[in-house]
């Protein structure tokens, strides 16, 4: 690939199953580095995800990858990695046994295989435990395994689909280094797929939501995170008083239970609720910022 | 003074070789089938059944060899074949059973387990199609199955030879056994490769395939031998060629030109060798061509 060319590419891409529409009519490029694609359950990112890998026709549009249709070219997929959400291990072979049989399988050859096996094991952290049986793997270190099978014919992208699912807080932030890891270290780009804004806000560069098969939102993380960022106060009492103040000063305020939810024009908010809190002589609780949930960001979306 | 060592870590490193794709990948899918099959690279159970079939054929091979070579020994050159012992021409009749019990129990591991742990999806996500993977793991049983068969025959013929008084003689009378138990030993493996993964392929569960194939062949046989002998019309050789354990053993009487013990009786045996090859290669081709159907077009 020539440098500065996007890796994948989705033209006006479309995919219907009967009736229900996955994806429709859907462009983005997604260029070296780390990029989320962000969406509920059914949003159409596992769709993408396989429309890319080559795994499912477009019924519209086109999708290359790497410069080329994985659809029709099989030689391409030896370069892309695949780490799928559910369940794909099997239970009675080690870890080192399936990362060399999967190297092979992606193209290389058997003794270089077997390296690459144990240094993507290295990497990924189960050096240790690389001739035990997966199936007796927690899940933490099964995640692993499906990380370092996806890498272990060192790819020149990856997806990742849903790679924190299942894991507990520790393991998932374990999780989270290793995909920025992936790109910072190993070089290799990332499709990093998730509901869960937070986990695609730490790890990524740039982001694209999906919202019932269509295009909400593609662009830089650092953007989404200012349009998506609101403070969140709660006053003891003269709450009335303080919104009214507030809407004089150019806020846009929401009454979210016993707090208010704010929106200023920009960072300087933060000295519009402290001006607006001495003129009604409010007694503040509790201030800081706050993220909108992804549904309400999707219903802003929708609308 | 000893030297001190130091150790760099020297990060990842990306590969700048070879990738020999397609090609690669199905040889990868081929190994791990042969090994999967054996048991090998997995834990000690993973071993048992294989190799207790094995062995029970090579068994079966070492006693027919010992019994034609006493013979032989106590009773003169040729008592083997006067007193009608079973021979290289009786074997695949003999253990057919056998074989495909151990195609039942086995054959699944290829293709079940795959499909229900889901590893199946990261095969299709790599420069590999659906056909390819089936093609890769069917050779691979298939070479299992070829093995299987094969082995206890090559014990019979050494047996038999080194049983006989005049060893090379025997070789030199008896050389042309080799490639018809060979050929007969390939269409016996095709047939029980075949059925036993398009069963498997219809289920995740190793057990219902196993249970189901085993079932088939061992109810077949007797009801089919019992319902031809007792109708003597000419529906007869029919339900005879419904006996699915006999159908490669039919093809192993053409290879040899005479009836092994097991067909000697069957009605079947009434129909014209062509008509039993063809039978063959119908009960073969028609569930190889399911098989491949059913993976040509498989997306995770």
């Amino acid at each position: 690939m020539p440098a500065g060319q996007p890796l994948l590419t989705a033209e006006r891409l479309g995919k219907r199953y009967g009736s229900v529409v996955a994806l429709d009519d859907v462009s983005f490029t997604i260029a070296d580095g780390i990029t989320g694609i962000l969406g509920e359950n059914g949003a159409g990112k596992s769709t993408a995800i396989k429309i890319f890998m080559g795994l499912l026709k477009p019924t519209a549009g086109k999708a290359t990858v790497l410069g080329e249709d994985a659809s029709e070219s099989l030689t391409v997929r030896g370069r892309l990695g695949y780490m799928p959400e559910h369940d794909c291990l099997p239970s009675q072979v080690s870890a080192a046994e399936f990362l060399t049989h999967m190297a092979e399988v992606s193209g290389l050859p058997p003794t270089t295989a077997r390296t690459r096996a144990a240094d993507t094991l290295r990497h990924t952290g189960l050096f240790e435990e690389r001739y035990r049986a997966i199936g007796g793997y927690s899940t933490g270190m099964k995640q692993r395994v499906k990380l370092g099978q996806a890498l272990v014919h060192d790819p020149s992208f990856v997806f990742l689909d849903e790679p924190t699912a299942g894991l507990d807080p520790l393991g998932r932030e374990e999780m989270l280094d290793l995909v920025r890891k992936t790109h910072r270290d190993f070089g290799i780009s990332v499709l990093f797929s998730s509901h869960l804004m937070a986990d695609v806000e730490r790890t990524c560069d740039r982001i694209i939501v999906l919202q019932g098969g269509r295009l909400v939102h593609s662009g830089e993380v650092e953007q989404f995170t200012k349009e998506t960022e609101t403070v969140f106060i709660e006053v003891d009492t003269n709450r009335e008083a303080l919104v009214a103040a507030l809407e004089r000063r150019g806020v846009l305020v929401t009454i979210d239970g016993a707090g208010l939810t704010l929106e200023g024009p920009d960072e300087s908010v933060y000295d519009l609720v402290r001006d607006a809190l001495v003129e009604v002589e409010a007694p503040l609780r509790r201030m800081g910022p706050r993220r909108r949930a992804l549904t309400e960001l999707f219903e802003r979306g929708a609308a | 003074m000893s030297q001190q060592g130091t150790v760099f870590d020297i990060g990842y490193q990306g590969y700048t070789g070879k990738r020999e794709g397609r090609g690669r990948a199905r040889r990868a899918v081929f190994k791990d089938g042969f090994r999967a099959a054996l048991g090998f690279g997995r834990g000690g159970r993973a071993k048992i059944l294989p190799w207790f079939f094995i062995g029970l054929l090579c068994a079966i091979g070492s006693i027919m060899a010992l019994v034609a070579g006493a013979a032989e020994r106590l009773g003169g050159p040729g008592t083997a074949a006067k007193a009608n012992l079973p021979s290289h021409v009786d074997f695949y009749g003999a253990a057919s059973i056998i074989l495909f019990v151990f195609a039942a129990l086995v054959a699944p591991e290829l293709l079940c387990r795959d499909r229900k742990e889901g590893t199946i999806h990261l095969y299709l996500v790599r420069p590999l199609t659906g056909s390819d993977y089936l093609a890769a793991r069917w050779l691979a049983f298939l070479v299992v199955m070829v093995g299987a068969a094969w082995l206890p025959q090559w014990i019979l013929f050494l047996g038999l030879a080194a049983g006989d008084p005049l060893p090379l003689a025997y070789v030199q009378k008896h050389w042309l056994d080799v490639p018809r138990f060979l050929l007969a030993g390939v269409a016996m493996a095709v047939y029980a490769t075949t059925l036993a993964l398009l069963t498997a392929s219809f289920t995740v569960r190793r057990a219902y395939a196993a249970v189901f194939l085993v079932g088939l062949f061992t109810i077949t046989a007797p009801f089919t031998a019992g319902l031809a002998s007792e109708i003597k019309t000419q529906a007869g050789p029919w339900i005879s060629m419904f006996n699915l354990t006999n159908i490669p053993v039919h093809v192993n009487d053409v290879i040899f030109g005479e009836f092994s013990m097991v067909t000697a009786d069957a009605p079947a045996r009434l129909f014209p060798a062509w008509g039993r090859v063809g039978w063959y290669l119908l009960w073969t081709l028609v569930p190889g061509a399911v098989l491949w159907w059913r993976y040509r077009r498989l997306t995770p």
